[in-house]
């Protein structure tokens, strides 16, 4: 009977995820406060340390004090609200956002059986010694081998779309509706551009599963941002817009929307919507890095097989954080380095721009897979560095014609100019 | 009749008289008594089916199966066209859950994106910008309800019915005909599958190719016809404010 030990496994994996992802959530709030400051040339959150002492520690009590006031705050709830559906939004985004992460690995793989350990503390104990199997190396994911492992993460982050529109809907407000409303409309447009630049990798590696995709470039030891540029360009778009950070937060925009859809929210039910945010733009940045930079893989360093010592094994973990931190930390950096969209432009970016790119990324490497080998034998040259090569070229084709051909104004203000001459204006923008 | 026609059609009348209690007839009267019978008649039809070899398995069948049912009703007899389109996209989740179950991966996660994700998302953006305030009584009620329950509940129960003695029969060795479904280890073979998804796209475009194809087209076609309605001139699409 293996059910058991799997479903330990399962657990410890799951509690180990959410700790992790609470934790590592709080403390990244920290250093996006840090990093703000030095960016803005201010010093940050540095007092709180230990609590009760006068010990300052650079600040790292500050979660914990956020932590706690977000506790004790006073959740107020409006007396507007449609209450039903003003309690379930944030259950619906935190949900989503966590269980995004079933299917991500967050490590390679630890060189021993959990099973083994299991049964080993169960004689231990005194139970029955479990029936022959095969052991197996323990994958660092809560939910190993599904095998429709991307297509997951679109389905639950699609999901995540509810918590913001029933969030704005329910709260009865029209600035709070807005958001909603822009939140539905700016996931929905590039869902397909992240889905159009995911295709590329799938295609290339031939499965859906993450750790394949993993292993197929620590295999080749070429990973993909080299080969797609132009996938990796309408990805990245895709995935800094889904997860509504600056410069997409038309969602959230201060200025214009106090809030966006949790303007009505307090307290506990507040720090749900902000955790959902964070956890989008870890899961973003997990998918980056599995899917173009190599996941765990490192030159040298990690090897690239699926048999690995402890060393090798921890070195994966460490090397996958790392390149995550990376992508995080250019996250936080850019959202105090480019203004906010317009919302036109917005979707504007999304319809003309990244979901023809995006189309251009799929033929081209469909037309690599069918065809590629032939040309670079045809050439003589290896087949990775003649990919590379045409994926690079592309990129810069592309930019340039996008560059060359979207004007460098327009003005999107409403005509004012009265009709003559049979509905044709005089100087009328073409449409 | 035998034992099992006879709980079918007894669950089948039940439902019926429910679901018409349940649905908005401009009037909240009967809506307890509604519940209560529609619980009855899904306990009834489940009696016929419960089959608890492997009760983990058959546990988190029923617990789907039930969520999906009762969502569905749910979907149906609410009056606020929010909470229906909430209670749909539950019952969409139950359902790719069954299918998950059911060892077809593909098409359970398929089922959330194309449904729960962009269809629903799409329902609840024109609800939330139609804002349906009025509280008229033809605006919120169900158009035949008697009708509507009837058929849908007669269809539901004669499809149990039939598939519930399908399963049921005997062939001369006294094993079932039909093999119920696969046991619980085949089934996790199904959920693990390795090559899922290759498999149902070999299938699609091997077997299936000129369907896709054509449904590809289709939907191109559809695509094409909304481009060419919202991409009038502009001086045609937005009459320009009178001039001062």
């Amino acid at each position: 009977m293996l059910l058991l030990p799997i479903t330990i496994e399962a657990l410890i994996k799951i509690g180990l995820l959410i700790a992790c992802l609470m934790g590592g959530t709080s403390y990244l709030v920290l250093v996006e406060r840090w990093i703000a400051a030095w960016i803005q040339d201010r010093r940050g959150p540095c007092r709180a340390g230990i609590p009760l002492t006068k010990i300052r520690l650079w600040g790292l009590g500050q979660p914990i004090a956020d932590g706690v006031k977000f506790i004790f705050k006073e959740e107020f709830t409006p007396a507007h609200v449609d209450k039903f559906l003003y309690f379930l939004a944030p259950v619906i985004i935190l949900t989503a956002a966590l269980s995004v992460f079933a299917v991500i690995p967050f490590g390679s793989v630890l060189p021993f059986d959990f099973a083994g350990v299991y049964d080993a503390v169960a004689q231990w104990a005194g139970a029955e010694p479990l029936p022959e199997y095969a052991p197996q190396p323990t994958r660092l994911v809560a939910a190993p081998g599904l095998d429709v492992g991307m297509i997951y993460v679109f389905a639950v982050g699609s999901i995540a779309v509810y918590g913001a529109i029933l969030g704005g809907w329910s709260s009865n407000n029209k600035y709070s509706f807005f958001g909603g409303l822009r939140s539905s409309a700016q996931l929905i447009s590039y869902e397909l551009p992240l889905g159009l630049g995911i295709l590329g990798v799938v295609l290339l590696s031939g499965s859906l599963r993450l750790d394949v995709i993993i292993g197929q470039q620590a295999g080749s030891g070429v990973w993909n941002v080299l080969l797609q540029p132009l996938g990796f360009l309408v990805f990245f778009v895709a995935a800094f817009a889904e997860s509504g950070r600056l410069p997409f937060d038309l969602v959230e925009a201060e200025q214009e929307l106090v809030a966006g859809y949790h303007t009505e929210y307090s307290g506990m039910k507040l720090m749900m919507y902000l955790v959902a945010e964070f956890l989008h733009m870890i899961a973003a940045a997990f998918l980056m890095v599995i899917l173009f930079f190599g996941g765990w893989h490192l030159w040298g360093l990690t090897g690239s097989g699926e048999e690995v010592t402890w060393l090798e094994a921890i070195l994966r973990i460490v090397v996958l954080l790392g390149k995550i931190m990376g992508v995080i930390l250019f996250f936080m950096i850019a959202r105090w380095s480019w203004p906010r969209f317009r919302f036109d432009q917005l979707m504007s970016l999304a319809w003309k721009v990244m979901l023809p790119l995006g189309l251009v990324n799929v033929v081209a490497v469909a037309a690599w897979v069918e065809y590629g080998d032939r040309l670079a034998g045809w050439v003589g040259v290896p087949e990775t560095a003649a990919m590379a090569v045409c994926g690079w070229i592309l990129l810069i084709a592309c930019w340039l014609v996008v560059t060359v051909s979207i004007p460098s104004t327009y003005d999107n203000r409403p005509l004012r100019v009265p009709a003559t001459r049979g509905g044709q204006r005089e100087g009328a923008p073409t449409p | 009749m035998s034992d099992s026609q006879l709980t079918f059609t007894l669950a089948t009348l039940l439902g019926a008289v429910g679901v018409w209690l349940l649905l908005p007839r401009g009037t909240a009267r009967g809506w307890a008594a509604g519940a209560v019978l529609v619980a009855i008649a899904l306990g009834l039809g489940a009696s016929r089916m419960l089959r608890l070899e492997d009760w983990v398995a058959d546990g988190v069948f029923f617990i789907l199966a039930g969520v999906t049912v009762v969502a569905a009703v749910a979907t149906i007899s609410f009056r606020d066209p929010v909470l229906c389109a909430i209670w749909f996209g539950l019952s969409l989740l139950g359902t790719a859950g069954l299918f998950l179950f059911a060892g077809a991966q593909f098409l359970a996660v398929a089922t959330v994106v194309v449904y729960a994700g962009a269809i629903l998302v799409t329902f609840l953006f024109v609800l939330m910008l139609a804002r349906p305030k009025g509280r008229a009584t033809w605006n919120r009620s169900s158009w035949e309800p008697v009708v509507s329950a009837a058929t849908g509940i007669v269809m539901v129960g004669v499809l149990s019915m039939t598939i519930s003695d399908v399963l049921a029969l005997r062939g001369e060795t006294g094993r079932p005909i039909v093999e119920a479904a696969e046991t619980a280890g085949d089934r996790a073979e199904g959920v693990l599958a390795d090559q899922h998804v290759a498999l149902v796209g070999a299938e699609l475009f091997g077997r299936n190719l000129v369907a896709v194809e054509v449904a590809g087209t289709l939907l191109l076609a559809a695509l094409v016809g909304a481009a060419v309605i919202v991409a009038r001139p502009r001086s045609e699409a937005q009459e320009p404010p009178a001039a001062d």
